[in-house]
């Protein structure tokens, strides 16, 4: 049903071929600005050039006012970098979400993770109406329709008239899953569900313990998930030891190992400590079966992920045929 | 019930300042069962309005009275002729009841002394929640009894956020407990678990609030 | 010229501030004039003090409102007089939100057998009324 390049691929990204050709997927963050200067993103796409295979351009982010990820994302496409943009259900219904959709498909971008959104009481707009005409699962279902019936969420056909061609948009979808978040239980199981929906890649929450995540990755392909979708896990490089307690104490879910607390407040040069740690995590994360990759989120420290990169050992980066962002 | 809260005094003296005659209207039935605006809480504001103009010297003639109901006409006959007396009628029903009084004294400038909040119980004696949002397709059976539209803050269908931690809801752990915690324990101990597993499609929001205001006919009742 | 005395209005939990009350008023002539010009109301608990009541005296004439109950942790109906704590709390509340002194209502709490303490518990609010007059 679903139209597939000629070597087997259904968006025909720089990513998909990437994933498809079992090669250890990069990818990394992108954060548009809080105005409208282009020259932030030129800026971080320099540190990302040549050193990730995508970057997932972020959607207002905690529901804070950013430049628009599809904007953002074809400002970094003219600097080289292939983007994931992201859509969150918060600030957008069926109709403005699928109209974006057929608008960045349009521009070349073709990577589009799908993501439940942030409240806007944590942004700068608390006081404003939400959406969230659907969640992240009837997302991903939508976008799968969009692409392999070719049809809108309503049935009708993606075409300009009944006489012309059906043009659908040819995505990778993306969904994105914390695998440490309450209740704990439920969580391969809202995973199989974004699979089912046709998730073609999940990208996780920043991971610190290894055996709990280890432990989820067990539960995942116990249900054969791990092969139906490719797996990024998510990484972000501690810069101080009190990074690492807020992370510890203050985000849901989350917990950081008491090691890793202890080397950050005995090091000397805490960040070049965070990034040691960092390329360990990698190297720890390409052993366990069912990791298809790595997702850097090295937040207002984009210029360290190309030394992460390198000192993980996956520098340089494959290069698929064709040229990053075009497709195929 | 419908639940309400009252108004602050300051915004009830603003709205009321420069009237002469002013009718309090309370109501029995909701917004009594919530203390927000029965019998005995329009006694409070008109004392408490009386002990504010006594001490500014204002001159104004407060009225009090509560009928059963204020979204039923026949409750209003008995008031009939202090309502036509009054110059403003402040009503402390909830929105329906307030709107209700105007229709059916179209000719009388009526004011809400309630800022009406939610569809909801008492938890607890003094404590009211959220429970319904009135979405007009009502799916609560099959998440274990537990209304995912209403107690997720996000109305998720297929499962928690990443915001759910020790069974609290992240915009507000104090106060909102994770609906979807509650479904999950709720279907673990019916053992239907595995109906969590299917993907729920999107939801038709128009038989609610999204449609446009809401009407029900039931012809057998038509006179 | 004689000035109108103030009248303030005492709310007497029967357990405790009613009956030290009663032993008061029996003391002697001079408890007798410094318990004057108040009006003693008898209530089954300082819990039952209703918010509604206390304005209601305030607004036809009482000067200001004591409420008395029973010491904390020796109610007879185990939480009545943290009940009464709030709603008077609500009372004053409302005062303030008229614009008037939310000193004009009080709570205190003494045992049935301390008539000397409810004696100072009204003389000292009257002093206070008298010094806060609204008039």
């Amino acid at each position: 049903m679903s139209t597939l390049t000629m070597d087997g691929l259904k968006a025909g990204s720089r990513l998909e071929k990437i994933l498809a050709r079992g090669h250890f997927a990069v990818t990394a963050e992108l954060g548009p600005p809080k105005s409208a200067d282009a020259a932030v993103i030129a800026a971080k796409a320099g540190h990302l050039r040549g050193n990730v295979d995508a970057a997932n351009i972020t959607d207002n982010q905690t529901a804070i006012v950013r430049m628009s990820s599809i904007a953002a994302g074809l400002l970094a496409m003219k600097e080289g970098i292939e983007p994931i943009i992201q859509i969150t259900c918060r600030d957008r219904n069926r109709i403005a979400i699928q109209s974006d959709v057929l608008g960045a498909y349009a521009l070349g971008i073709c990577n589009i993770l799908c993501l439940t959104g942030d409240h806007q009481k944590f942004g700068n707009h608390p006081t404003s109406k939400n959406v969230f005409d659907m969640d992240s699962i009837q997302l991903i279902a939508m976008l799968a329709c969009m692409r392999d019936q070719k049809k809108f969420a309503c049935g009708d056909e993606i075409r300009n008239s009944k006489k012309a061609p059906v043009v659908e948009p040819r995505i990778l979808i993306g969904g994105a899953e914390n695998p440490f978040g309450d209740p704990l239980e439920f969580r391969a199981i809202r995973l199989a569900k974004k699979v089912e929906a046709g998730a073609d890649f999940i990208q996780t929450q920043c991971i610190y313990d290894m055996e709990r995540f280890a432990e989820f990755m067990r539960q995942v392909r116990a249900r054969g998930l791990h092969e139906k979708v490719k797996i990024l896990a998510g990484v972000t490089p501690l810069k101080s030891a009190g990074m690492a307690k807020y992370m510890r104490d203050s985000v849901a879910g989350l917990s950081v190992p008491d090691s890793y607390i202890e080397r950050m407040d005995r090091a000397a040069d805490k960040p070049a400590e965070g990034i040691k740690i960092c390329i360990e995590q990698i190297q720890a994360l390409r052993e366990i079966e069912g990791v298809a990759g790595i997702h850097i989120m090295a937040i207002e420290w984009e210029e360290k992920v190309a030394e992460i990169v390198k000192g993980a050992g996956l520098w340089p980066r494959p290069e698929p045929d064709g040229e990053p962002g075009v497709r195929s | 019930m419908i639940t309400a809260v009252r108004k602050p005094f300051a915004e009830i003296a603003g709205m009321l300042e420069g009237s002469g005659k002013v009718l309090i209207l309370g109501c029995g039935t909701c917004v009594t069962v919530c203390m927000a605006g029965g019998e005995k809480e329009v006694a409070i504001l008109a004392s408490t309005l009386r002990l504010a103009n006594q001490k500014d010297g204002r001159e104004m003639q407060i009225a009090e009275a509560t009928i059963e109901r204020q979204c039923d006409r026949e409750f209003f006959d008995s008031v009939r002729d202090a309502v036509v007396q009054a110059d403003v009628v402040l009503s402390l029903a909830c929105g329906v009841g307030v709107q209700f009084l105007g229709e059916v004294f179209p000719d009388k400038a009526v004011l809400p002394g309630l800022d009406t909040k939610f569809y909801g119980a008492a938890v607890e004696q003094g404590v009211w929640a959220e429970r319904c949002s009135g979405c007009g397709t009502c799916v609560i059976g099959e998440y274990g009894g537990v209304c995912p539209v209403t107690r997720c803050s996000k109305s998720l269908l297929n499962g928690p956020c990443g915001g759910s931690q020790k069974g609290k809801c992240e915009v507000d752990p104090q106060n909102i407990d994770c609906g979807w915690q509650l479904i999950y324990d709720r279907m673990k101990a019916l053992g239907q678990l595995d109906r969590l597993e299917a993907v729920k499609p999107i939801k038709d929001w128009s038989t609610g609030r999204h449609g446009g205001p809401g009407k029900i006919v039931k012809e057998e009742a038509l006179l | 010229m004689a000035r109108k005395t103030a009248r303030i209005t005492a709310l007497l939990c029967e357990n405790s501030g009613w009956k030290a009350y009663v032993d008061a008023a029996a003391e002697g002539v001079e408890a007798s004039r410094l318990l004057q010009d108040l009006d003693a109301v008898k209530l089954p608990c300082s819990g039952k003090v209703e918010v509604g009541l206390i304005l209601k005296l305030l607004e036809n004439g009482s000067a200001g409102v004591l409420v008395l109950g029973c010491p904390k942790d020796n109610c007879t109906f185990i939480r009545g007089n943290y009940r009464a704590e709030k709603r008077v709390g609500a009372a004053k509340a409302a005062l303030r939100e008229a614009g008037l002194d939310e000193g004009l209502v009080r709570l205190d709490f003494l045992s049935s057998l301390d008539s000397r303490k409810l004696i100072d518990a009204v003389v000292s609010f009257k002093g206070y009324i008298d010094d806060h007059s609204r008039s």
